[in-house]
């Protein structure tokens, strides 16, 4: 009871205070706005991309969204590093000890059409990223949901039977690194600033609004955040009792 | 046209009102995990996917509203994943705490010990 009244003493308060003191509407779009709305999305030198989120992130803020990305890569870095393992244990990690039986039919079958879903869908969010709210970083993170399901319905071994396994992902993850440099390197090859996006990417390609080098940061982003999840869930997904074997741990 | 899709929509997001209530009462009030879980389910299918395809039939009435092809799309495809993973991970539920006999398990009638008696 006397929680109740608190709880409705506090919801009254913030909703009287939230009704007195009113945040002040702006009229018109201010100064530094309109710089940025005139540079990302109007003018000749701009990416045309309606989306000035991300053109102002992977533009403006370009050095800052790098170091970001550089720190997810560090964290990924560092668990590959806690799970370092050598020649043989990785062998032994790979192999299958105990048959264990296979979940139910059914979850097995939605979990093959959900996967296909969930690769359609992060792939919509991180190439629509210069149009739609998204963009690499939040299409790799919808992607590595789908490895993580087939882990949970099937088993880590389906997935290193299927090709898919630590060393692949790392591979696909230094791919996507390379082409973030890549990308923004080659501004400095015709003379103008690192990870500058116009004029030497093309805004439309036959009436394609490709936003720049936008795409191609969303694009390389989404296989590197994709394939670094992949990465760390397959290590995790290793069974304590290999662990325990690798360490030594008497029962 | 567009009063008959209204109705329809209508309908169903109320049925789908009805069905949240009673499997939150269910949820609560059932006597052990599996006739809960059943109750879950209600509210997931009844109360999740019968609104949205509501919703769907709604927005494809409603003249006035903009990009109403799209919401009836997102809807309807948003009210089929859901049907296809709700009764999944129901089915998960139910084997995992049925495999690891966490939940005690006392069937009134079991037909699947039957057939395989009789074989």
């Amino acid at each position: 009871m006397k929680r109740l009244v608190t709880l409705i003493l506090l919801l009254t308060a913030v909703i009287t205070l939230a009704y007195v003191f009113q945040v002040p509407q702006p009229e018109d779009v201010k100064p530094l706005g309109e710089f940025y709305l005139e540079n990302s999305y109007f003018g000749d030198y701009s990416a045309k991309s309606p989306e000035v989120i991300t053109s102002i992130l992977w533009d403006y803020r370009g050095i800052d969204t790098l170091f970001e990305t550089a720190v997810f890569f560090l964290a990924i870095i560092g668990s590959l590093t806690v799970f370092r393992l050598t020649k043989e244990q990785e062998k032994e990690v790979k192999t299958e000890s105990t048959q264990v039986e296979p979940l139910p039919l059914p979850i097995r079958t939605v979990t093959k059409v959900i996967v296909a879903m969930i690769l359609a869908v992060s792939a919509s969010i991180a190439l629509h990223g210069h149009l739609t709210p998204g963009g690499g970083f939040q299409g790799g993170s919808a992607l590595a949901v789908a490895p993580l399901l087939i882990i949970a319905a099937y088993s880590k071994y389906a997935l290193e039977k299927n090709g898919l396994d630590k060393t692949r992902a790392l591979i696909l993850r230094s791919i996507g690194l390379l082409g973030i440099a890549l990308v923004a390197l080659v501004p400095l090859l015709s003379g103008s600033y690192i990870m500058q996006n116009q004029p030497i990417f093309p805004a439309e390609i036959n009436g394609q609004l490709i936003g720049g080098s936008l795409i191609y940061y969303n694009f390389f982003e989404f296989l590197a955040v994709g394939a670094g999840f992949t990465a760390v869930f397959l290590l995790l997904a290793i069974p304590e009792e290999k662990f325990k074997k690798i360490l030594g741990v008497r029962r | 046209m567009s009063e008959i899709l209204f109705y329809i929509g209508a309908v169903m997001i109320i049925i789908g009102g009805i069905c949240d209530l009673f499997g939150a009462i269910g949820l609560l009030r059932f006597p052990n995990f599996y006739v809960r879980l059943h109750a879950a389910t209600v509210g997931t299918i009844g109360g999740a996917v019968v609104p949205l395809f509501g919703v769907a039939l709604l927005a494809l009435g409603a003249d006035f509203l903009p990009h109403r092809y799209a919401i009836a799309g997102a809807s309807f495809i948003t009210g089929i994943i859901v049907l296809l993973a709700a009764p999944a991970g129901a089915t998960a539920l139910a084997y995992a705490a049925h495999k690891v006999k966490l939940v005690e398990w006392k069937p009134k009638v079991d037909h699947l010990a039957e057939v395989r008696g009789n074989d």
